[in-house]
């Protein structure tokens, strides 16, 4: 049987690495004590480059926290396995790390079908997940359980700033193209309702089945419905796709082109083709805070670039996991959910209040554009607005806003 | 827009995604009807062209540079696998190319992963082909027009090869009797590596022209090979005109069903090819088989 | 048969002396495993090679997901109401896909897969979209029984199914059916010659298939509490495909273990490394390359020597 209970050996050599990083090896008396974060993540196929970035984030959280104290006084230990963004890989994995590696604190679980499949069995494992993009608004909703947290910012609010930010805006007509999923769905009625909210024009909408590559019947619709605005919810590939045919029928020359996540990501795919783009950001690395600033200078000195969106807001997270667990005193599912309740953090997006409602961190949003720096290889979004967590989070349980 | 020219646009942008589908669906069927072997990894050679491409350009700076050397390292890559993997299985059953290639699309899929990383790159177009011309007042992508003409003239190119050439007749025989053009004294080996490469450098062709417009990401090459297979399929396996007149149908049908059935945009291709083999079970231009 | 009576002990033994976990993914071995035994009734059996064959896993995973979550009824009803749905579905597919022969039929199989997945995407009342359905319950049943509600008891159930999917497919490739089925397999027109109506006999077999492939599905959701597309995706069905080679095909015995050869051999290269897909991909390759008859050839050929 021993053998069928070895630690693998990424896991041994994670923990180590973590080990050799907080000095010698010496400090800490036990593997054994390490607290060890569960990470069935995406790492290849289409959605491999988000998980990648948020993989990062919390390798970086991990080794910060090692480098110091450590948490209550054990290193942190990464189990880290590659999903392929397979829901049956995910909660099998996720399962294993929480019956063979005694694994209770999940995250970085990138799509939303994965979490949601996930989420259901939490009780049985008895563990917490604390998501660092998932934007799903359900989750938080209908679907919402009661050891599941999510401190990032949710596909609503995102969708919420830039309607926020609309209403300053002389345009009056908009037109949206939605991904044919669940997310481009729930942030598309959205939109709707706070255009119509804010006494403008909603002319419709058009949805794409995931990995659709010719967008011209997509692109003509759009041009055709004469709105002034379109709001994009796509992502990963499509998004990259639609932006570069956008570019070639210049579309933004005459329709202002709005999406709910600015990712730098995309942007660095697509180079000039994301020029002017305006739209919602989860995070941005020129975000003025002293938390914020701190992290974007040790990031640079581990990387020697900027933190990207989905790495500052699966980070923040991760501070916030670590600020439940340093309140409860411990990693028992039970005590850090009340931990996790209520809890107020001081992180990279400034400040973070995890309700005890529905879960939710309530926390600023952003509205970024994207422009073209010299000096700069690639364009990059900078703030246009900021609008406070009591304008940008839903009411309890809700996707969608009263005022 | 009046309703005859917003036709003519629409009729354009279908060409311009026709000829991508061609590029993609002709490989295919040109090692089908050789081998008879299904390539699962033609989706793979496709992503596999634009990373190539993207370096190219990259190295040189020059998207015409691409488009020949993407293909070519793509096609020489197809050539060698069929040496040194596919040639020694010719008298076992078509499982043994289905597990071998599948094998190869996740080997070929993670070398690129680990060549290019996971980040999507974008092939950048020179200014001519990225500029727009004005149809009925409203702007459209020189790019898709040049992708149309592209489509139109390998298509024509490959057909004259077929018709024309000792290399052409060749294939053409092999595809009926590969045992006779054995026994003549070609060398039909020679032929089936010949094949295999030039199907894997269209599939590849595909891949560079479609990265300006999707860019080169891993995500492509488990969308493109279902394409391929539909393409195929609907043509005939084996059938060249077969493939061209399917890719066109197809893309006709994706533009103008999106645009007017937006709800049924990704069931349309699967309905098309279940009509096509209801009515005709060896697909349009494909005998039964 | 003493190995197999000495294989079914074993398996039926496996809980009490293996870590939770390790009951876990049996259990998902074993469900894969039937799945893949089904497929071998046309594949191996019929020479019929489907492509499409995730639509009954599909079909069986949301039929017996929503049974769940909107009826009361109790789960082992519910899983065999889901397997005869499926059953009842591949007739109708059958009749269709068996209109064409050879690469034409497994593109036809292939063809309505994939409508049933663009489907799933689109009737979101039934399948969720593209979320899928989550938090499937084992309800408990019938005449309140619990004991499938826990990992071993789920497990036996699996097992159960497995064995008596098993000896009905034994039994069935042994009858004078399954001869008529052998002779479509080396030889259609003889077969027809001889009186028999080969497209009759097609069309069972089919439906039988997804009948089975239909109570594996069936056997998922409840097991992982979800069900989505992912499940309808064609790359699965190229994945059944090779775990029936790579086990060995006409051989019931032999899908199984290349089922769950395949899956294992996935989950625990990717505990490793991130380059899983490259040394799957090798050692397929290498697996053709050398072992031509499958695991169970592989096997058949030490036993012999």
């Amino acid at each position: 049987m021993s053998t069928h209970n070895a630690v693998p050996r990424r896991v041994l050599l994670s923990s180590l690495t973590a080990a050799a990083l907080a000095g010698g090896g010496q400090r800490w008396a036990l593997a054994a004590d390490a607290i060890k974060i569960g990470m069935p993540v995406t790492l290849t196929g289409a959605l491999g480059s988000i998980g990648t970035q948020m993989r990062q984030a919390c390798e970086f959280w991990a080794k910060q926290v090692n480098a110091s104290d450590g948490l209550l006084g054990r290193p942190i230990e990464l189990v880290i396995e590659d999903t392929a963004g397979n829901p049956s890989n995910t909660v099998r994995k996720a399962q294993e790390m929480v019956e063979r590696s005694g694994v209770r604190l999940l995250t970085c679980i990138v799509a939303s079908n994965e979490a949601l499949a996930v989420a259901p069995k939490l009780t049985e494992w008895d563990a917490i997940f604390v998501s660092g993009d998932n934007g799903d608004g359900r989750l938080t909703g209908e679907s919402l359980v009661p050891n599941f947290f999510r401190p990032n910012t949710s596909g609503p609010m995102g969708t919420r700033a830039v309607a926020l930010w609309l209403r300053d805006s002389p345009m009056k007509k908009f037109y949206g193209i939605g991904m044919d999923y669940a997310w481009g769905h729930n942030s598309m009625d959205v939109f709707a309702a706070e255009v119509k909210r804010a006494g403008k024009e909603f002319l419709g909408a058009v949805f794409s089945p995931t990995g659709t590559k010719d967008f011209s019947p997509y692109i003509t619709k759009i041009r055709q419905s004469g709105a002034e605005g379109c709001y994009l919810v796509l992502a990963g590939d499509d998004n990259n796709a639609f932006l570069s045919q956008a570019k070639q029928y210049r579309l933004g020359d005459k329709i202002q082109l709005l999406t709910e996540q600015v990712d730098e990501g995309s942007i660095n795919a697509v180079g000039d083709a994301a020029v002017g783009l305006i739209g919602g950001s989860r995070y941005s690395a020129t975000l003025d805070n002293p938390a914020n600033k701190a992290f974007v200078a040790a990031w640079q000195k581990e990387y020697g670039r900027l933190p990207q969106m989905f790495e500052g807001d699966q980070y923040q997270s991760c501070i916030v996991l670590q600020a439940a667990i340093e309140k409860a005193g411990s990693i028992d599912a039970a005590k850090v959910r009340s931990a996790m309740e209520n809890l107020i953090v001081n992180s990279v997006k400034g400040r973070v209040e995890m309700r005890a409602c529905d879960h939710q961190g309530e926390q600023a949003g952003f509205v970024v554009k994207v422009v073209k720096r010299p000096g700069m290889e690639h364009p990059v979004p900078e703030v246009v607005a900021t609008y406070p967590a009591d304008r940008i989070t839903p009411p309890c349980n809700q996707m969608s806003y009263d005022n | 827009m009046d309703f005859l020219p917003f036709l003519l646009v629409q009729c354009l942008n279908a060409l311009s995604q026709a000829a991508l589908l061609f590029f993609l669906g002709v490989g295919l069927t040109l090692i089908f009807g050789i081998m008879r072997i299904v390539n699962f990894a033609h989706g793979t050679f496709y992503m596999l062209g634009a990373f190539l491409g993207y370096s190219a350009a990259h190295l040189s700076g020059s998207f015409w540079f691409a488009l020949i050397a993407g293909p070519i390292i793509a096609g020489g890559v197809g050539a060698a696998f069929e040496i040194g993997l596919l040639r020694p299985l010719y008298r076992r059953g078509d499982s043994a190319f289905l597990m071998v290639t599948f094998g190869l699309t996740l080997v070929l899929g993670d070398i690129t992963r680990l060549l290019w990383g996971v980040d999507p790159l974008q092939i950048s177009l020179p200014n001519a082909l990225g500029a727009i011309v004005f149809l009925f007042d409203e702007p459209f992508p020189t790019y898709r027009l040049f992708l149309a003409a592209a489509g139109i003239i390998v298509a024509v190119a490959i057909w004259q090869f077929l018709e024309r050439t000792r290399l052409g007749l060749l294939i053409r025989a092999t595809s009926q009797n590969a045992e006779m053009v054995h026994a003549l004294g070609v060398n039909v080996n020679l032929v089936r590596s010949g094949i295999f490469g030039i199907g894997c450098g269209l599939a590849a062709l595909g891949g560079v022209l479609a990265a300006p417009m999707v860019t080169a990401s891993l995500g492509m090459a488990g969308n493109a090979i279902i394409d391929a297979f539909v393409i195929v399929i609907i043509g005939g396996m084996g059938s060249f005109l077969g493939s061209l007149l399917a890719a066109v149908l197809v893309a006709f049908v994706q533009v103008f069903g999106t645009y007017y059935f937006p709800d049924f945009a990704l069931a349309a291709m699967y309905l098309l090819m279940l009509l096509v083999l209801m009515i005709r079970p060896g697909g349009l231009l494909g005998k039964e088989i | 048969m003493r190995g197999l009576v000495i294989a079914a002990i074993l398996l039926a033994a496996a809980p009490l002396g293996l870590p939770p976990f390790a009951t876990t993914l049996l259990t998902e071995a074993l469900i894969l495993g039937l799945l893949a035994m089904s497929l071998d009734l046309m594949v191996g059996y019929t020479r019929l090679i489907s492509f499409g064959h995730a639509a009954a896993y599909g079909l069986g995973a949301y039929a017996c997901g929503d049974l769940l979550i909107h009826t009361r009824l109790p789960l082992p009803f519910a899983i065999f109401l889901s397997a005869s749905i499926t059953g009842i579905v591949g007739i109708g597919v059958a009749w269709v896909c068996t209109l064409a022969k050879g690469v034409s039929f497994s593109m036809l199989t292939l063809a309505f897969a994939q409508l049933l997945y663009a489907i799933a995407f689109k009737w979101t009342a039934v399948t969720g979209a593209s979320d899928g359905l989550a938090g499937i319950p084992r309800r408990v049943g019938p005449f309140g029984l619990t004991q499938f509600q826990t990992r071993n008891g789920y497990y036996y159930l699996v097992l159960g199914c497995l064995l008596g999917a098993y000896a009905f497919c034994r039994v069935l490739v042994r009858s004078p059916f399954g001869a008529v089925l052998r002779g479509i397999r080396e030889n259609e027109p003889k077969t027809i010659s001889l009186g028999y109506n080969t497209r009759l006999c097609k069309i069972a077999i089919v439906a039988i298939s997804f009948m089975l492939g239909g109570l594996s599905g069936a056997l998922y959701a409840p097991f992982a509490g979800f069900a989505n597309t992912d499940l309808l995706f064609w790359l699965f069905s190229g994945q059944v495909l090779i775990m029936v080679i790579v086990g060995g095909q006409g051989t019931l015995l032999g899908p199984i273990v290349g089922a769950a050869f395949f899956m294992l051999l996935e989950h625990v290269l990717s505990q490793y490394t991130d380059s899983w897909a490259l040394f799957f991909g090798l050692i397929f390759i290498g697996f053709i390359t050398f072992a031509p008859d499958g695991i169970w050839g592989l096997f058949r050929r030490r036993v012999r020597i």
